[in-house]
């Protein structure tokens, strides 16, 4: 029998239903208020050119932990994913477990940033904020909680400063570069990077949303939106995609010569794998690294395959090396309400065994 | 009537009696004319969007635009299918039909820059979105639109642009003639790579379309049934994510890719370099003395940090006071300049305004 069977009556009223929720969508659209970006209460309490450093208010009735934790997000995209909304959001839940947390927004670079290195970035920014923190709780080594390339830029630091780094979190993170199925790594393999960032200065966030969106593009850039009709109706559904849709979008320009450098030492020599990474003066050897490391990542990550981050096994030094493997994606692992269930929960309680003073 | 006569007439009919309707109720409500009446769904919903789009904000009406776009893409394919979805006479071979035609589009598109081609980017919006995705991001690289090089004859007129661009500058003015042969060879190389990565996706079309007629295959074998344009939409998808995943993992792919990329960048590069030397026979600031400009400082910005971390460890080892003052609350709001400067207050990172894309080309037909 052939499978197609589709009465003409039900294909119409198909159609007049997608009309007409497209009709009632727009409502909701033009009704949407301006998109929150970032929920639970903050101040800054550090700042350095573009950079800003945060730190969030303790819930009433949570006592915070005496070592406090620095969230290192990436320069890709903006760090308001980890806190995007109440009911996801993973800052929310670090602070339920008593963690004192500090985050970095790294903002957004133009021209004038375009001669930051690694260098600059690592032993720079993230290394005075870190030092800012310490000289404020009165700490030699604070935790500090990496997130994709924020997690690459942890591992770095703590190689090169384990006497500041107390317990180290990573999620998502990527360590080798050219596993299988690292659709990222293949494609940069035969670009020219050199030509690229002297052409460019900056590299434009639109080339980075166009990498991503190439992963998948037929259901990124085109299923996501025929999905998108069945919640139109639901105002405050509109605006949870309207919110994850500005994050997609909302992608910073990255250095030029921190691009340079990453791409070419990360993506196509697998640096922390084959060794030959220097930042600054000092190269980089993960087997530096001593404090307890929980390593989490998801395992139906697209951008960052399981076995990316799994890699981190053994590269290190530490005796208190935990791995913690969540059923879902790259953006779920923050955003699902698994994850608020899972995975925020096991950071703080492995944090909380880990860090009397 | 049997079914597929149905679809012959009385489907087109219907839609056009749903189109009237739109039709009668936008013109009442907004005193508009009626439009095309080609394709009746498409039109009524063209339609409603121009009534009420100048109300929408930009943000909203992206959205809402990409969702029409997508339900357009979601029935027309079914409305390809359709003959097959009737289920009477040969629906096998209607719906088989279908799917030949679509890969010979594919195929036709294969000679390059082309009707073909063109016809390509005309049959499915869905086909589009690789495409649409490039546009819009070469665009916003570029003062030059995203596809400026995709329709340009190619092939006619090679022969003629490889003779001039082998004939030797002379005279005073030769330099200057090289660069702009330079530029036309760097842009003749990116219109190739252009072609190849399309002819790329033309072939994954018809793969995907091969990969859909297993998966009804298969569906026939296992009894299973699909009553819903959604469904085979899904399904759709699903193949071409399939193939798309298989395909640009290869290192073929991935120097198709990088061909791509790096012709855009070697272009776009030589273009600067025009602009540069025009820069500074105006005497101007060049790009290239401006980044010199930031090197330097940025090394300077460096040093003087390093400098001022080193004078502080050397204060305290005088004073014979910890490096690190060791407090028990946090300390207040401070920049990282505080020993230079009063600190000034705190502002929220601001993300700079984005070059809008601009496609020539509509994206989606």
């Amino acid at each position: 029998m052939f499978p197609i069977d589709i009465r003409p009556d039900k294909l119409v009223e198909e159609m007049m239903d997608y009309t007409r929720k497209l009709g009632q969508g727009m409502e909701n659209l033009l009704n949407a208020d301006k998109i929150d970006t970032g929920v639970s209460p903050k101040h800054a309490v550090f700042q350095e050119d573009k950079l800003v450093l945060y730190r969030y208010d303790t819930p009433e009735g949570v006592t915070p932990r005496p070592v406090p934790l620095l969230v290192v997000y990436a320069l890709v995209n903006r760090p308001y994913m980890t806190d995007i909304q109440e009911d996801r959001s993973t800052i929310k839940g670090l602070l339920k477990t008593g963690q004192d947390v500090y985050l970095i927004d790294w903002g957004y670079p133009d021209g004038a940033d375009r001669a930051l290195t690694l260098d600059d970035y690592l032993n720079g920014y993230l290394d005075r904020c870190v030092d800012y923190i310490r000289e404020a709780h009165g700490l030699d080594a604070i935790n500090i909680l990496g997130i994709c390339q924020g997690g690459v830029f942890s591992l770095m630091y703590t190689s090169m400063h384990q006497d500041k780094v107390k317990n180290l979190v990573t999620m998502v993170t990527p360590v080798d570069f050219q596993t299988p199925g690292n659709l990222l790594s293949t494609w940069v393999q035969s670009m020219d990077i050199d030509l690229a960032v002297d052409t460019m200065g900056n590299v434009p966030g639109e080339l980075l949303n166009w990498t991503f969106l190439s992963l998948k593009p037929f259901a990124l850039a085109g299923q996501k939106y025929v999905n998108m009709v069945d919640v139109l109706e639901d105002p405050e559904k509109v605006k949870n995609f309207l919110r994850m849709e500005k994050w997609i979008f909302d992608s910073p320009d990255q250095a030029g010569e921190t691009f340079r450098q990453f791409a070419k030492d990360f993506y196509q020599k697998n640096g922390l794998i084959n060794g030959g990474v220097v930042i600054g003066e000092q190269e980089i050897d993960l087997k530096n690294i001593t404090c307890p490391v929980l390593n989490v990542y998801a395992l139906q990550d697209h951008l960052v395959p399981p076995a990316a981050s799994q890699a981190m096994k053994g590269l290190t030094s530490s005796k208190d090396y935990t791995e913690n493997a969540f059923p879902g994606g790259h953006i779920g692992i923050y955003v699902s309400g698994k994850a608020q269930k899972e995975v925020t929960p096991a950071i703080g309680t492995w944090l909380n065994e880990r860090s009397a003073v | 009537m049997n079914k597929e006569g149905y679809f012959s007439d009385d489907w087109l009919e219907t839609q056009r009696k749903y189109w009237e309707s739109w039709t009668e109720m936008s013109r009442k409500a907004m005193g508009l004319e009626g439009g095309d009446v080609t394709s009746p769904w498409q039109a009524a919903l063209d339609h409603w969007w121009k009534a009420v789009s100048p109300t929408a904000p930009d943000a909203s009406k992206q959205l809402m635009e990409r969702m029409m776009d997508q339900g357009k893409s979601l029935f027309k394919m079914v409305e390809t299918f359709l003959p097959g979805a009737a289920g009477g006479g040969d629906a096998w071979g209607a719906f088989s039909k279908a799917l030949d035609d679509m890969q010979k589009g594919f195929i036709g598109s294969l000679g390059g820059m082309g009707e073909g081609s063109n016809g390509l980017h005309r049959r499915l919006a869905f086909w589009e979105l690789p495409y649409d995705n490039w546009q819009r991001m070469a665009s916003s690289l570029s003062p030059l639109p995203g596809d400026l090089l995709r329709n340009m004859p190619h092939d006619a007129v090679k022969e003629h642009i490889d003779k001039v661009l082998s004939a030797p500058g002379l005279g005073y003015t030769r330099e200057e003639q090289g660069a702009y042969q330079e530029l036309m060879r760097c842009g003749l190389r990116f219109q190739k790579a252009f072609q190849e990565y399309t002819a790329f996706y033309s072939q994954l079309g018809i793969k995907a379309i091969d990969r859909l007629r297993g998966h009804m295959q298969e569906l026939i074998t296992s009894g299973k049934t699909i009553d819903s344009a959604r469904a085979i939409y899904d399904d759709w998808v699903n193949c071409c994510e399939a193939v798309y995943a298989e395909e640009v993992s290869t290192p073929a792919y991935a120097q198709l890719h990088g061909d791509l990329i790096n012709a855009q960048m070697a272009f776009k590069h030589r273009l600067s370099v025009m602009v540069d030397e025009n820069l500074g026979a105006l005497n101007m600031p060049t790009r290239a003395e401006i980044r010199t400009l930031q090197d330097r400082l940025q090394e300077i910005r460096r040093e003087n940090k390093r400098i001022v971390r080193e004078l502080n460890a050397l204060k305290h080892a005088v004073e014979g006071t910890p490096a690190r003052a060791l407090t028990q609350q946090p300390a207040p709001v401070r920049s990282a300049l505080t020993s230079a400067v009063p600190s000034a207050p705190i502002k929220e990172p601001v993300a700079r305004k984005k070059t809008g894309a601009k496609p020539t080309a509509p994206t989606t037909k």
